[in-house]
């Protein structure tokens, strides 16, 4: 009976042992896919994935856009993988990642602050392709400013083709300016005026309202400050090369003379007396409760604020209309008008395109796939409503911001076509490291003393010494 | 056929044993792994990154001891460290000091309804995302629109600029992490709290010890194993502190919350150099290693077991 009983333990025993090892090959054998991740979008088939800044809704919004593509190109399939990221920053960082893993997506969309990272690293030229494709691309930059396709050459190349774009202008609340008894800015206005309305709409509006709210990061922070005061926190030059870009689809434009193969941010300038000047502006402003001292981080909290009117002023792209309108803003509650006028009035801008990526399995399908992206056709079926500025041109026209406003949507684009020298977010390839040593500097140099100031202009000047010397 | 009985007896026994040697490892032998793969692997691979140039795309060089000394220069790693002493320092004494202070006072005045409540409440806040509740906590401080500048103007209080400025970024993280992580050394304690004998306490009553007499000589001292394990795991997860900093202020103004895990990550995923992050961590580790080893030593002065 013992005896029986003990091979009924020994039974029990092996049959558990058993089911437990069974439940693990059973377990390991089911999520194969996940564990070796052939379920990423476009692995284990000859699909091109291409990798984007978002959610799975996000990706879900381009299918209509994949499915005009298989129309005229049925022989390629595409597959749009959503990568969730707090920032540019943070979706560039887990790109890398991927590669590193060795499962790296096939074409990147890619913003300015990557852009020379990903050339510089990543990216594989167009070059090569825009010549041989230069009839059917005439069309695209005819419709689109050299500004933007500039900031995507690096080193007389070109790597993304710009599809949206945004510049920081300023947002203003109608009827916090109409409260102070002031008419609409002047398109020539300048940072004395700039703050003489912020003045205004404090006298006005004393009590739970912000003049000037911005937030401390590369676009919309102080650079476009700096960029009005004909500077910036790093030396700005251009690299030769790119005549065969500009004389192909340029060549009758304006500012021809302008275009270069690339910009190049090679040095730090934090210790231009410019610099301390467009920051002792800012300062004046924290100081004299016109402007917040800026947070670090983004500002998705700020549509909100400004939509319940209690935010007079801010820099912001095109990218704000939607939000504004979904946050419940009417089309005249709001208006935009240009950065104001300092030594220049030079904006800021960013822009975001794909690049294919040297790893792509299929570089000639890439590019089928960046030339359809950007033809009007499939640019109108992702940008239904105004939340980004498309980098077409003709595309930025009443019907986009029909019942959203605002009411001078033209500044958008003029932004551009009036201020030709309007330049790109400074982002040379080791563009993380530069921003946090911009960042990390920005809120103590315009919140304290004078002295505070300088100490930080100092720190910012360093820190931007050792990142500039690092390896991007 | 005795010795063919005795054999088998010997065989079956020695099997048994054999049975018995395997057996426990094989049931370790998952958690072994487990800690193989994705514990040591990466500490090994970790320390050898550390004297290479990697920054995931190209291949890795080897450059010696050049990492540390790059880290050890860099103003921003120095001051980093001595953030993270500071706030570990701060957050920890406030944290050890209010588990204990709640747990004596749920322990000793509430109801046994109200102790369960208690201990459900201080602990709530410890399952919650860090970076959420961070992300919260953003929008309660933040100067112009925040919910606590809008209750301190209620009593007069100006607007506090609570994430912009060095003093009140440093404060709003301690009180943010300290306020998540109280309730596990609060546990800790009600746990040290209730295993001591209530003879004791009498005791000490009977020679005439009141109130905080009693826990001066009963409750402290009895309850210095728990401090250690309090204080050990505190210091520990305190000097590895990211999320809120992160989160609240990306470690501004200027270096003001900057701690060494945000430098890690920061050189390791926004600026690429591997080599480099993996030197800041085998500095960190160290750090860990040799202050844990000094509380141990020192426990034994001060810790006292029944």
């Amino acid at each position: 009976m013992a005896e029986s009983n003990g091979k009924l333990r020994e039974i029990s025993r092996r049959t558990a042992l058993g089911a437990l090892g069974a439940g693990i090959v059973g377990a390991t054998v089911a999520s194969w896919p996940r564990l070796t991740g052939m379920d990423i979008p476009g692995r284990g088939d000859n699909s091109l994935s291409i990798a984007i800044l978002g959610t799975a809704a996000d990706a879900a919004a381009r299918q209509r856009v994949i499915d005009a593509f298989a129309k005229v190109h049925p022989d390629i399939k595409v597959k749009v993988q959503a990568i969730q990221a707090a920032d540019w920053k943070d979706f560039f960082t887990k790109i890398l990642t991927m590669v590193a893993a060795g499962t790296p997506p096939d074409v990147v969309y890619v913003a300015t602050e990557g852009a020379q990272l990903f050339a510089e690293k990543l990216a594989h030229p167009l070059d090569e392709y825009l010549r041989r494709d230069a009839a059917d691309m005439k069309e695209y930059f005819a419709d689109v400013h050299p500004s933007l396709v500039e900031a995507f050459m690096y080193k007389g190349s070109l790597f993304q083709l710009p599809i949206d774009w945004n510049a920081a202008n300023i947002y203003y609340n109608t009827s916090a300016l109409q409260q102070a008894g002031l008419e609409r800015p002047a398109d020539n206005w300048t940072q004395v005026d700039f703050r003489n309305t912020l003045a205004a709409m404090r006298k006005a509006k004393p009590q739970d309202f912000t003049p000037y709210y911005w937030t401390n990061r590369l676009f919309g922070g102080v650079v476009p400050w700096l960029y009005a005061n004909d500077t910036s926190f790093l030396k700005e030059s251009k690299s030769t090369g790119g005549e065969w870009l500009w004389d192909s689809f340029y060549a009758q434009d304006p500012s021809r003379a302008l275009r270069s193969g690339g910009y190049q941010w090679l040095e730090p300038n934090a210790d231009d007396p410019r610099v301390y000047e467009s920051f002792d502006y800012l300062r004046g402003l924290v100081k004299d409760g016109l402007g917040v001292r800026p947070e670090e981080g983004g500002g998705n909290s700020l549509v909100g604020l400004f939509a319940s009117n209690r935010i007079g002023m801010t820099p912001a792209g095109g990218y704000w209309v939607e939000g504004l309108h979904e946050a419940g803003m009417k089309e005249d509650g709001f208006d935009v008008q240009f950065f104001p006028r300092w030594r220049t009035q030079r904006h800021q801008f960013g822009t975001a395109g794909y690049a294919i990526m040297k790893t792509a399995k299929d570089k000639d399908a890439a590019w089928e796939w960046l030339k359809f992206a950007s033809s009007l056709e499939a640019m109108r079926l992702v940008f239904p409503t105004p939340n980004t500025t498309p980098a077409r041109r003709s595309m930025v026209n009443e019907q986009l911001y029909a019942g959203r406003g605002p009411k001078h949507w033209k500044v958008f684009y003029d932004t551009l076509d009036k201020f030709p020298t309007t330049g790109p977010i400074p982002a040379p390839p080791q563009q993380a490291a530069v921003e946090t040593a911009l960042m990390k500097n920005v809120s103590l140099a315009v919140s304290g003393d004078e002295n505070q100031l300088k100490q930080a202009l100092a720190s910012m000047q360093r820190d931007l010494e050792i990142a500039l010397r690092r390896q991007a | 056929m005795s010795t063919r009985r005795r054999n088998g007896a010997a065989t079956s026994e020695t099997g048994g044993r054999q049975r018995q040697r395997w057996l426990p490892w094989a049931f370790l032998a998952p958690t072994i792994l487990g800690m193989g793969l994705f514990t040591l692997v990466p500490i090994v691979a970790s320390v050898v990154l550390a004297f290479f140039r990697w920054d995931i795309i190209s291949a890795p060089s080897f450059v010696g001891f050049d990492n540390f000394a790059e880290v050890v220069q860099d103003p921003t790693v120095r001051v980093s460290f001595l953030n993270t002493i500071l706030f570990v320092v701060v957050a920890v004494a406030l944290q050890l000091g209010l588990a204990l202070a709640l747990a004596i006072m749920v322990q000793e005045k509430l109801p046994a309804w109200l102790r369960v409540f208690f201990r459900s409440a201080f602990f709530f806040p410890l399952i919650l995302s860090a970076a959420s509740v961070s992300i919260f906590m953003r929008y309660l401080f933040n100067e112009q629109f925040g919910v606590v500048n809008w209750l301190l103007s209620f009593v007069g209080v100006p607007a506090v600029p609570w994430l912009t400025t060095p003093a009140g970024s440093a404060a709003v993280v301690i009180l943010v992490y300290v306020w998540q992580n109280f309730g596990f050394s609060f546990l800790l304690f009600i746990g040290g709290l209730a295993s001591i004998p209530t003879e004791t306490y009498e005791a000490a009553s009977i020679d005439g010890a009141t109130g905080w007499r009693k826990h001066l000589h009963v409750t402290l001292p009895l309850l210095s194993p728990t401090t250690l394990v309090a204080s050990v795991m505190a210091i520990i997860n305190a000097l590895q502190v990211f999320d809120q900093p992160y989160v609240l202020t990306r470690g501004g103004p200027g270096d003001a919350t900057r701690t060494a895990v945000m430098v890690i990550f920061e050189s390791a995923f926004q600026r690429l150099e591997f080599g480099q992050a993996s030197a800041i961590g085998v500095i960190l580790t160290l750090i860990i290693m040799a202050i844990t080893a000094a509380q141990f030593r020192l426990s034994k002065r001060f810790v006292f077991y029944q």
